[in-house]
């Protein structure tokens, strides 16, 4: 209640079980058991999609042929968050578009070991154009959170 | 078939402690009908827009049909944002069936954490836990924009002071008073480059609209705002692709509305526009994909004036979204203020001479799908 105001609050607490289908399943158990990057290659453009699909939504056919892309890239795109949002981890943390050697788009994940709490030090390595590399968790499970990237 | 928006209501925005999620939509729903001078009887279809997420109900128009005015009528719901129930107004009444049809949109901002919803809209595989809402995916496509445009503070500052100045002469608005630049360039960073003072307010609100057929609309003793010109496109889910800055999905959705409106220079033939400025950086992004000027130079649009109340092509004279954020019904408020514009309607926020007005919205977190109204008098 605020002031003569009543409130009901109530939170949705929902589990749920998402199939990662064939091409996710294929692309997270390799780097799960071989800390190996897959993309997907698409027959009609020739891009070798990052994450993989098993169709191009450009083209609008199947993939059928796997690629081993490179574990290094250039960043793309970036971020560097400061407030903490419900749901996301605690600030600051760093996230990036990566676009991995050999790939035709780039895949987003966190950007660790840079020390983020001056944030115009943190741009002299975090920027568009920055090399990065993938570093690989020792414990995987099969989740996109196994691998992060670390600036070069 | 000519189609015409003939009324427009919207509640006031900001923090609607005082009313629940049906009872804005109520509000808003009795001011269009007044405004069309119609009645609920003879309204033929309603179209919701609302977030089942935002409103923490599973099919939310269950209980928002109703205060739309819906009871025991043709009634659908559009799970895009507010711009989308307008476009599926549009289609309803173009094709014949419906002599009209109302739209109505909402969401009660300050009632969930709209920032952890967005992280729930993501897929659960690649993005989703990889700290992905709606102001961090907007900000990695402000940070290669910032790159390529060589935006400054004082330009994303800049959209801002406009924006907030124009909202001082909308009563309806949720922030007025213009804050001082020096305070925009210094507040915080909550995702770089987007600073605090980049970012809307989050803001309860509902707005709806009365749509008619040409027929109809000219049987009433009002100026309607006739729609000339409309377009709408998915652009792609992830934002690896590359150059996610165009905005790609809006050039197309523009180009679509512009040859539908016979439009080829836009900023000679739009007198006025409402664009969703969900964050400083991105209305400059959205200038240059609408064509209002190249790639890159959507800062020389703040910076020359062309923009601002007064200029030779304002953009958001009602404050915009950095204004006013009531989240899934933001899209429908540029529309509802573009059709005030060109009925001349619009109050102290009125643009002279407005004959053409451009409204702007998109769905998803960043950008992924937008759609452009033109609308004329």
């Amino acid at each position: 209640m605020e002031g003569d105001q009543i409130f009901v609050t109530q939170h949705w607490d929902i589990k749920y079980n998402h199939a990662a289908g064939e091409t996710g399943s294929t692309f997270f158990k390799a780097i799960m058991d071989k800390k190996v990057i897959l993309g997907k290659k698409c027959p009609k453009c020739k891009r070798i999609l990052l994450p993989p699909r098993s169709f191009c939504e450009r083209c609008f056919v199947e993939t059928s042929e796997w690629v081993n892309v490179g574990k290094e890239g250039k960043i793309e795109a970036f971020t560097i968050v400061y407030e903490k949002f419900e749901g996301l981890p605690n600030p600051p943390y760093a996230i990036a578009y990566v676009l991995l050697d050999g790939a035709s788009t780039a895949i987003a994940n966190f950007v660790k070991g840079i020390d983020l709490k001056d944030i115009n030090q943190a741009l002299n390595h975090i920027k568009v154009g920055a090399k990065a590399r993938v570093a690989f968790k020792r414990k995987r499970e099969g989740r996109i959170t196994d691998f992060w990237y670390e600036i070069i | 078939m000519k189609v015409a928006i003939i009324g427009v209501g919207q509640t006031s925005y900001g923090e609607h402690k005082k009313k629940s999620i049906d009872e804005l939509v109520f509000e808003s729903t009795q001011k269009a009908l007044y405004d069309s001078g119609l009645q609920r009887d003879e309204i033929e279809s309603v179209v919701t827009t609302g977030s089942d997420g935002l409103d923490g109900r599973a099919i939310s128009n269950m209980i928002t049909a109703g205060s739309s005015g819906a009871y025991l009528k043709d009634e659908v719901k559009v799970s895009d944002g507010g711009i989308y129930g307008l476009v599926m107004g549009y289609l309803r009444v173009a094709s014949g069936l419906f002599d009209n049809s109302l739209i109505v949109s909402w969401t009660k901002s300050t009632e969930s954490s709209p920032e952890l919803v967005s992280n729930m809209a993501y897929d659960p595989f690649f993005l989703r836990d990889c700290g992905f809402n709606s102001v961090t995916s907007l900000a990695i496509e402000a940070s290669a924009y910032v790159n390529i445009a060589k935006v400054k503070e004082n330009d994303a500052a800049d959209v801002v002071l406009k924006n907030r100045r124009n909202a001082t002469r909308n009563h309806l608005s949720h922030l007025s008073g213009s804050p001082s630049k020096r305070a925009i360039i210094s507040s915080n960073f909550v995702s770089y480059p987007i600073r605090k003072g980049h970012l809307p307010p989050k803001s309860d609100g509902a707005c709806a609209l009365v749509m008619a057929s040409e027929k109809k609309a000219k049987s009433l003793d009002k100026y309607p705002a006739w729609i000339l010109g409309l377009g709408w496109s998915r652009g792609e889910y992830e934002a690896g692709g590359g150059d996610s800055n165009k905005l790609f999905s809006l050039g197309k959705s523009s180009k679509m509305a512009y040859k539908m409106a016979k439009i080829k220079n836009p900023v000679d033939e739009i007198d006025v526009a409402e664009v969703s400025d969900i964050t400083a950086y991105h209305e400059m992004m959205i200038y240059e994909a609408l064509g209002f000027c190249g790639y890159g130079e959507g800062k020389e649009l703040i910076n020359d004036g062309v923009t601002k109340f007064g200029g030779k092509l304002p953009v958001n004279p009602s404050g915009g979204i950095l204004s006013s954020n009531p989240i899934f019904a933001s899209s429908l408020v540029r529309v509802a203020e573009a059709a005030l514009q060109v009925m001349g309607h619009a109050g102290k926020r009125q643009v002279n001479n407005a004959e053409v007005a451009l409204a702007h919205g998109f769905t998803a977190m960043s950008t992924q799908g937008s759609c452009v109204v033109i609308l004329g008098n």
